[in-house]
């Protein structure tokens, strides 16, 4: 449909307005980052100054690059497990039919509907008995709750819509159910494989709650890192938005890939 | 005959992974959490005993779960409609065809998908008083200079506005999703009969998009009644209790006063909430 007239003309407008107040917040976060802590305190802000990394520097030589490390080996495992779990589940889910199955589809579903904060109890209790607080495993854990059932749902719509025709013509050659998965199931599905484990990376790179609930200090993710350092009395400013901006890396990777998938994976499949 | 045979075939054997993954991912947090809500329980503490429903009545009845109420209704409303009506315009706009819409989708896109945590920051430094964008050099020149997060009704506003800043993308790209499902021919015959844009938005595009819009609310709702990093990173829920929603309410229960039975109980009042309104709002739209 062509907006016309006036209609044209707010439209740019505003497309206008919303990019700046969209983009304005994150470059002014990225241009802190190379200023120096005098630097930032000098109102009006320059536009021209000499950028230094030196925030960066002490961003990975400072200890935090550990931090970095684990978020991506708990988004990275977190595919994988959820990867495991999530396509046998997916396959019986979308091709045995029934009343139950139909339901546990519900249930799976519900978890997300839940408050973080009710959800992490029992997995805290656990976690603290086994004394894996303030680990990796224990985000990992955490966010595998929230991932499987993500991948199943996702998955399943996915595989529904694969004829079954071609599996019937393997299973009467003599394929086994798991050979039929594994051959013609799974590479007929690899571009929903592929969107699903970038939505896994993005949702555990992201998660602020169970990680932070659960670790402390040696199983920190990044998201906690940012969060208590903005709430404490920290004013390195520049250190502040380099670690932000580090954060923010895996966005600007993905920004192009996922916006066709990202309504997808948040609708659990109803829009595409 | 062989056909069902076939199928039939394997068949337990590949739900097995399926009910394990859902007793022990879904059913049990569930089951914990009601049981938990049951219980005088303090973290750290060994002792425990059953409570009934007294944890619901020390939640419910406390004045800080209805200031927190209070504070959760303004922010979902105001939250939800904001980035429902700006994702909307968005939409609207990016679903004509112009040289870079691929680019500028994905630039807006970019808010949605960096950490809630992240945005948080960002919003607390830009409203900085000292080194901030708006706070530090905007407002001044409108003659402001105050600390907007030391103020309650602007710290609610400004966590709002973060809010609706992470969500809005979301939004668009949903109802994006659905503008782009309508069939060109609908709007060409309403332009032949010579409607105006205002026309074809209220007759024909709003009607159509009523299903795609009712899943966008119900997902924002639960998203909104949820929030808990931005918030958290911004203010802590504070200046005082005036930013703290109920998931904050719930954190500082659980996990400062490590009263887990109470925080227990209020997620269920929470879960409560959530399938009311989702469920109300499914009728309402006829998902």
């Amino acid at each position: 449909m062509k907006l016309e007239g006036r209609w044209k003309l707010f439209g740019i407008v505003f497309l206008v307005i919303y990019l700046l107040f969209s983009l304005v917040p994150i470059a002014w976060v990225v241009i802190s980052s190379f200023k120096t802590h005098y630097q930032t305190l000098i109102m009006p802000p320059k536009l021209f100054f000499k950028p230094t990394v030196t925030a960066y520097k002490n961003v990975f030589l400072g200890g935090m690059g550990k931090v970095f490390l684990n978020s991506t080996k708990v988004a990275v495992i977190d595919i994988f497990a959820a990867m495991v779990f999530g396509i046998p589940a997916a396959y019986s889910l979308a091709r045995f039919k029934s009343g139950v199955t139909e339901n546990i589809g519900f249930w799976l579903l519900s978890l997300r509907m839940a408050p973080a904060f009710g959800v992490v109890i029992p997995v805290y209790i656990l976690m603290r008995r086994f004394h894996l607080l303030d680990t990796t495993v224990a985000v990992n854990a955490a966010h595998l709750l929230i991932n499987i059932p993500f991948a199943v749902w996702l998955l399943k719509s996915y595989i529904e819509e694969i004829p079954v025709e071609i599996e019937e013509s393997a299973l009467v050659d003599g394929a086994t159910r798991f050979q039929t998965l594994v051959h013609i199931i799974l590479p007929v599905s690899m571009p929903m494989v592929v969107t699903v484990a970038i939505l896994i990376f993005i949702f555990s790179w992201n998660e602020l709650f169970f990680a932070f609930v659960l670790t402390s200090s040696e199983g920190m993710t990044v998201p906690v890192l940012v969060a208590s350092l903005a709430g404490s009395m920290t004013f390195n400013w520049p250190l502040l938005c380099a670690i932000s901006v580090c954060s923010m890396v895996p966005a600007f990777v993905f920004a192009f890939v996922v916006q066709r998938h990202i309504v997808r994976g948040l609708t659990l499949g109803a829009i595409r | 005959m062989r056909k069902t045979s076939l199928w039939e075939k394997d068949k337990y054997r590949f739900l097995i992974p399926t009910v394990l993954v859902c007793a022990l991912l879904v059913s049990f947090p569930f089951v914990y959490m009601l049981y938990t809500s049951t219980q005088y329980w303090i973290a750290l503490r060994p002792e425990r005993s059953f409570a009934g429903l007294g944890n619901y009545r020390s939640v419910l009845l406390s004045t800080e779960f209805r200031q927190s109420l209070l504070t959760t209704v303004i922010f979902v409303i105001s939250s939800v409609a904001g980035s429902i009506v700006l994702g909307f315009a968005l939409a609207l706009v990016l679903n004509e065809k112009f040289r870079g819409r691929n680019v500028i989708r994905a630039l807006l896109t970019i808010p949605a998908i960096i950490p809630p945590a992240a945005a948080g920051f960002t919003w607390k430094f830009l409203l900085n008083r000292d080194v901030g964008l708006i706070g530090g050099f905007f407002l001044p020149l409108l003659g402001v200079k105050r600390a907007l997060l030391g103020d309650p009704g602007w710290a609610l506003f400004s966590v709002i506005l973060a809010d609706v800043w992470c969500q809005t993308p979301l939004m668009f790209l949903i109802l994006l999703a659905g503008l782009q499902a309508i069939p060109m021919e609908l709007f060409d015959a309403a332009r032949i009969d010579g409607a105006g844009f205002g026309q074809v938005l209220v007759r024909i595009i709003i009607p159509l998009l009523k299903r795609v819009l009712g899943l966008a609310v119900i997902i924002r709702f639960i998203f909104a009644f949820t929030t808990f990093d931005v918030i958290f990173t911004m203010t802590g829920g504070g200046p005082g209790i005036a930013t703290q929603t109920l998931p904050l309410l719930g954190w500082k229960t659980g996990f400062l006063y490590y009263d887990l039975g109470q925080a227990a109980a209020l997620a269920v009042v929470m879960l409560l909430i959530t399938v009311f309104f989702s469920s109300t709002l499914v009728r309402m739209v006829k998902l």
